[in-house]
């Protein structure tokens, strides 16, 4: 399809800040909403200089906040507009009272987040508690774990969220640090396999003077309910086009992602580790190691988390006789008293006829790496639920049991 | 990169004297982007203003409505009174989402994704939005300058939650966040923020200006000048609320009047260009502030010491705006004197000495 202008493609060695940046530019952004914070600020810092050297056409707004961030991105995807914003950590949440009204109003914009931990204590490190923290916000949210996989992301994110059947915001999330400033190869395209992919963005319903329309009236309580179901199937019907859109840009662009989970020597494995994120990076590197030494051990990353692909969950981890869930974030209180993937792990699981052990592990929270040697534990932690047939304790915190 | 240059659109200005209002102007344009069916209360200030001020835009306008009286009264799902492009956002999002529509626009013509004259941008925020929980967001607005118009219709407290003070309730104004008790016998203790003042001294770049719903040719006037001013502009308006004040509801103009012949609201204009202020605006009259306080039920409970102090920040406004104060004026500020004027009827001739 794409293969007359292969040619102009290249390869660059960007960290994933900057191939975020690459990517907005590549989606001829309208309006760019920046406010700084670490770690996501380096991609606002390359859209600036894009912007400086006439590379880009677009209204770059440095505003006041976060929160303002969001209202001005609110505003301009309500006029017709591609809008491009993010941010990290607290930013996420300065701004949380937008997440609603945003996808409520069915805006498609489009959010980069560089994850970072939550205050207190003050903390770069990476973190996912800030995005997931608004996973029920009505927002398509998922993960890249590396540079490349975080240009492409942004791009099929534009194409699912701007599609017509869609019309949802996307928060489109890498591990802060880990992937936002660690340079890896990243395939940059041809501007014309993004034209074929990538349709100019097109609202139904602007805000435009020779069509008026009112966004966001007051309902009363008995209009609540169809509207609210309105905003969940949108939510639901998006399942099939992600996978569309997935297939699609395999066709374009030579790269072909599972829309919902990436499984890693799963095939005949009896453990598994599930996680979103960078750490998968290194968790393929101790899969290897251990598999050497015999133990059938796997990994199922989850790419996608909104819209949660229960049915495929389910049909992933039931043949595993063990998962650990690794969370990188914090649900204090929650079921496992860990972090808030255990329980949606376990929500897609309760309705197979074979359900695997699920233990929850706390590790690389604030941003610390989870190390080889880390995951060995865990894995003897799985071998030795699997060699029990219980579990013993459901929630570890990694580094601090022997 | 080739990029197509935005065109601008250029109201007139009303010839119309600016004191008279009470006729048919033919002046005035016939649009009107804000039609009857809402649900407001009767003698509603700032439905009044939303009316003229839409009515001077035009409809090549899209309005922006940031929570509150005029998003909760006026927009019902399935009954919208907007006959422009309208969008609710969030209490705290009035310059930045106000500020995203006006980029959307420079950017979507710029690149020729939207062809026609650049729209008339206007945020329609209450005092609690403007003063309160949104003022970085409008400031933000106005410090980059999107060609936009933002007006506070100031009616002095957060009305539609049922009556809370905000920054910009006056002092002595009683709300339910404010109400006077044997400890407290003034109710609000804290003199109102000098909103647009601030805009003005933070902002010099924009035009700025105040207006009351008292005089319609003037307000609609200032609209222009801001949706002509090619960058932000920011408008503070005088709308009485009946609810919050408490006043006989046919009189929501009259008080309109009164609280800029009272000297309470200022009139001027922030002339950008020249870096300075025009006070050249004068009421017909100058009246004390009791004049203006007795037909309110939120000043009822007053005592005369409390209402020599609102005359003595209505003299010093006065003052700022280089007025000369008549000696009656200057008596009224000393709660001796005011005690001394026993009955309403002697209060009254007040104004007729001036």
């Amino acid at each position: 399809m794409a293969t007359a202008t292969d040619a102009k493609k290249r390869m660059v060695r960007i960290n994933g800040c900057v191939a975020s940046a690459q990517a907005a530019k590549y989606a001829d952004v309208d309006v760019i909403a920046a406010y700084p914070i670490r770690p996501y600020t380096a991609t606002m810092m390359a859209l600036a200089q894009m912007v400086a050297n006439g590379e880009l056409d677009a209204e770059y707004i440095v505003a006041d906040s976060e929160h303002s961030q969001l209202s001005i991105s609110h505003g301009a995807s309500s006029s017709g507009a591609r809008v491009f914003t993010g941010s990290s950590g607290v930013g996420v949440q300065f701004a949380y009272e937008l997440y609603s009204p945003i996808s409520g109003s069915r805006m498609p914009v489009q959010m980069m987040i560089a994850d970072r931990t939550l205050d207190p204590p003050g903390d770069f490190g990476s973190e996912h508690t800030d995005a997931l923290s608004t996973r029920d916000m009505g927002w398509l949210m998922g993960w890249s774990c590396d540079a490349q996989e975080a240009f492409d992301n942004h791009l099929i994110a534009y194409r699912i969220g701007e599609d017509p059947r869609v019309l949802l915001p996307q928060m489109v999330c890498q591990d802060g640090f880990f992937v936002s400033h660690i340079t890896g190869d990243v395939e940059l395209p041809d501007t014309g396999q993004v034209k074929e992919f990538l349709p100019p963005y097109k609202h139904p319903y602007p805000l435009d003077p020779r069509h008026p329309v009112s966004h966001g009236p007051q309902i009363m309580p008995e209009q609540g309910p169809p509207l609210q179901l309105e905003r969940a199937r949108a939510m639901e019907e998006s399942m099939p086009v992600i996978e569309q859109v997935h297939e699609e840009f395999a066709k374009i662009f030579g790269r072909k992602y599972d829309a919902w989970l990436e499984e890693f020597m799963a095939d005949d494995a009896e453990v598994v580790f599930f996680l979103q994120g960078a750490h998968a990076v290194t968790a393929r590197f101790a899969i290897k190691h251990m598999r050497d030494r015999g133990m059938k051990v796997g990994m199922v990353r989850l790419r996608t988390i909104r819209p949660y692909p229960t049915e495929r969950v389910r049909e992933a981890l039931s043949k595993f006789k063990v998962v650990g869930v690794i969370e990188t974030n914090m649900g204090l209180g929650s079921v496992s008293s860990g972090g808030v993937l255990y329980s949606e792990v376990c929500a897609a699981l309760y309705e197979s006829d074979k359900r695997p052990l699920v233990l929850s592990f706390m590790a690389g929270m604030g941003g610390e790496a989870i190390v080889l040697k880390e995951f060995y534990w865990m894995t003897e932690k799985m071998l030795e639920a699997q060699k029990r047939g219980k579990i013993e304790k459901r929630t570890h915190w990694v580094g601090f049991e022997h | 990169m080739p990029t197509i240059e935005v065109q601008r659109q250029l109201l007139p200005i009303l010839g119309s004297p600016n004191q008279g209002a009470r006729f048919f102007n033919p002046e005035l344009p016939s649009s009107e982007p804000f039609v009857p069916g809402h649900r407001t209360c009767a003698g509603c200030g700032p439905s009044i203003q939303y009316r003229m001020t839409s009515k001077a835009a035009g409809d090549n306008t899209i309005l922006v409505g940031p929570t509150g009286c005029m998003y909760v009264a006026n927009s019902s799902y399935l009954c919208t009174p907007y006959n422009v492009p309208w969008a609710h956002t969030q209490i705290g999002s009035a310059g930045s989402f106000t500020a995203g529509v006006a980029a959307a626009y420079e950017a979507m013509i710029r690149k020729g994704k939207w062809q026609g004259k650049f729209p008339n941008i206007i945020c329609e925020a209450g005092d609690g939005s403007a003063s309160d929980i949104g003022l970085a967001s409008i400031s933000g607005a106005l410090y980059r300058n999107h060609d936009c118009l933002i007006i506070c219709y100031d009616n002095e407290q957060y009305a539609n939650t049922g009556i809370q003070a905000s920054s910009r309730t006056p002092y002595g104004g009683m709300t339910t966040f404010s109400p006077p008790g044997p400890e407290v016998p003034e109710g609000k203790k804290l003199f109102p923020k000098d909103l647009a003042r601030m805009m003005a001294a933070g902002h010099p770049h924009c035009y700025v200006a105040t207006a009351s719903v008292g005089y319609p040719i003037d307000l609609m006037n200032k609209v222009r000048k801001g949706l002509n001013n090619k960058g932000a502009s920011y408008l503070m308006v005088y709308t009485p609320c009946q609810k919050g004040f408490v006043y006989e509801t046919p009189r929501s103009i009259d008080l309109g009047r009164l609280v800029v012949e009272c000297g309470l609201y200022p009139m001027w204009e922030w002339n950008p260009e020249k870096r300075a202020y025009d006070y050249s605006f004068r009421p017909q009259t100058m009246r004390p502030v009791s004049e203006y306080l007795k037909l309110q039920g939120r000043f009822g409970h007053l005592h005369a010491e409390h209402i020599a102090k609102l005359q003595k920040f209505a003299n010093e406004q006065w003052r700022m705006m280089g007025v000369e104060l008549p000696e009656a004026l200057i008596q009224a500020a000393d709660a001796k004197n005011l005690t001394n004027m026993s009955a309403a009827a002697e209060a009254e001739t007040v104004a007729q000495t001036i």
